[in-house]
């Protein structure tokens, strides 16, 4: 093909495009789904259970404050503490240790989930962990046990004969 | 002859975080000397400190957007060391794994060329597109960028149900893509004048050097670790290795193009030939790999990635060698600048697809 015919081409294809539908979703008015309840790990066959890997949500019952969590977590972001919560008394967690994340530091790997043996931390997919100050960042074990509000996501990826789009 | 120096970087000004000293005569190039190391972070040392698996988010990071193949090299040698042998489900779910983080390279790779070159439609065609990619690779593991999803002993979870009708869907799509990019990129006859004959590499030259990768095959030499060395169970599936004779700019975007063809021909059949059975060894306790040495390299997005590993028996390594591709790449700058312009200095340099992050580990 000639270099104007070659030209012609590129131009066209570009402007194709003004008549397709827009790919972009645009974020805070339009949210994407997430199906599924977040990334689960299950001890006994040792493998993980598919989801989105979002906040964490604690289960303060199951926690025995082994901080096998911490453990994992120290040589990857720190940021997992233990602390100590003298007025929870759970049974099986008798010195009440309970982890808190630091959202600021954490890199969502969900390695502290692999490594609970209790099945007391899983990850959600609440993904919307924002604030203006890094106080609101850190989050006591009570604040990762409040299950996360489900994200009202309507829009997804959609194949059509106008191009992919959100809708 | 005075000659004037100019130093191109490192804080981003179109040459990554990395810096070329550029000697000029007039508006000509005649030396240009790489000076890595502005973003090394030691993560070789860091190694040395953690156990086997906080090493992987680590390993990640020199290139987060092809998490999965550096960590492909990585559980190679970890599983070479403790001699584990990876269900095959777990191997065909790390190959789609490998082949979408090449297509997400690939694409990141197109978008920064086109914006280097001034054609910005090129710049938000592939970044859109890489979402595609970034969906189904997100429904399995569940991240986005970083995906942390390879382990020693196979893959973190089992793909849910759904992923293969929406890769599918995705592959469909992005091949008539791809004609569109061949029209607007690739054949636009201003991008072919700005850049065809442009930091040429003969075939001798990139054998003398040491290249490797995509920059290696836009030379003419077909070398591909997933051809020559097969691991995983790239030798049960079906593909081509593009290659160019060029060897000039034009030709290492024509080959990346070509590249991603491949990848979702080999993202269609593993889904396809996918046997169902475990994706991992249920490995208790703590990993604890017996004292030893080993050497894994896989076929990363960029070139041929080696992980040199020695263990003491520990539950951390003793040393970690990573042998990346840009490090190997990067002898190829001072060779393929000499005597352009520097207004060819961008284009020429991203068509070599150098990531200091990589390069500096």
């Amino acid at each position: 093909m000639s270099f104007v015919n070659r030209l012609f081409s590129a131009i066209n294809s570009g402007t194709k495009h003004l008549f397709k539908r827009r790919f972009t979703l645009r974020y805070p008015d339009q949210k994407f789904i997430l199906e599924g309840e977040g990334y689960q790990y299950d001890p006994k066959n040792g493998v993980g259970i598919a989801g989105y890997r979002g906040r964490h949500i604690l289960y303060l019952e199951r926690c025995t404050g082994c901080s096998l969590c911490f453990m994992m977590c120290k040589g990857i972001s720190l940021a997992i503490e233990m602390i100590n919560l003298p007025d929870k008394q759970i049974s099986v967690n008798k010195k009440s240790n309970f982890p808190q994340i630091d959202y600021s530091k954490c890199v969502y790997c969900g390695f502290c989930v692999d490594a609970c043996p209790f099945r007391a931390l899983f990850e959600t997919n609440d993904y919307e962990v924002v604030s203006y100050d890094r106080e609101s960042l850190l989050f006591t074990p009570e604040q990762l046990a409040v299950p996360p509000k489900k994200p009202k996501g309507t829009h997804d990826l959609k194949y059509g004969s106008r191009g992919a789009y959100h809708a | 002859m005075s000659t004037l120096s100019i130093s191109v970087g490192p804080q981003h000004p179109g040459s990554g975080h990395f810096r070329i000293m550029v000697k000029l005569d007039g508006d000509r190039i005649v030396e240009a000397l790489p000076d890595p190391g502005y973003v090394h972070r030691g993560e070789e040392k860091l190694a040395e400190y953690r156990n086997y698996i906080q090493n992987i988010p680590h390993f990640e990071r020199p290139i987060v957007h092809d998490s999965s193949n550096i960590l492909f090299a990585y559980v190679s040698a970890v599983e070479d060391l403790m001699k584990l042998e990876v269900p095959e489900r777990g191997q065909y779910i790390r190959v789609v794994m490998a082949e979408l983080n090449r297509i997400i390279a690939h694409l990141y790779y197109m978008a920064i060329y086109g914006i280097f070159v001034g054609h910005s439609t090129m710049f938000m065609w592939p970044m859109g597109d890489r979402e595609l990619f970034i969906d189904v690779a997100q429904m399995i593991s569940g991240q986005r960028v970083t995906f942390a999803f390879l382990l020693p002993g196979g893959v973190r979870n089992d793909m849910p149900e759904g992923v293969k009708e929406r890769a599918e869907k995705a592959c469909d799509y992005f091949e008539k893509r791809l004609v569109e990019y061949e029209k607007i990129f690739i054949n636009n006859p201003l991008f072919e004048r700005r850049t065809r004959g442009m930091g040429v590499l003969t075939k001798q030259d990139a054998i003398r050097l040491g290249v490797v990768g995509p920059t290696l095959r836009a030379s003419g030499v077909k070398a591909d670790l997933r051809k020559d060395e097969p691991y995983a169970v790239y030798d049960k599936l079906d593909f081509d290795i593009p290659v160019s004779q060029d060897g000039d700019s034009w030709a290492r975007a024509w080959v990346h193009m070509e590249e991603m063809r491949q990848s979702m021909a080999i993202i269609r059949q593993a889904l396809k030939d996918m046997p169902s059975g475990p994706v991992k060894l249920n490995l208790r306790g703590q990993i604890r790999a017996p004292s030893g040495e080993t050497f894994a390299r896989t076929e990363a997005s960029r070139g041929a990635l080696s992980f040199y590993l020695v263990s003491n028996g520990g539950m951390m390594p003793y040393r970690v060698r990573l042998i990346t591709p840009s490090f190997r790449n990067m002898i190829a700058i001072p060779h393929i600048l000499k005597g352009l312009l520097l207004a060819d200095l961008p284009p020429a340099f991203w068509g070599l697809d150098y990531w200091p992050v990589e390069a500096d580990r």
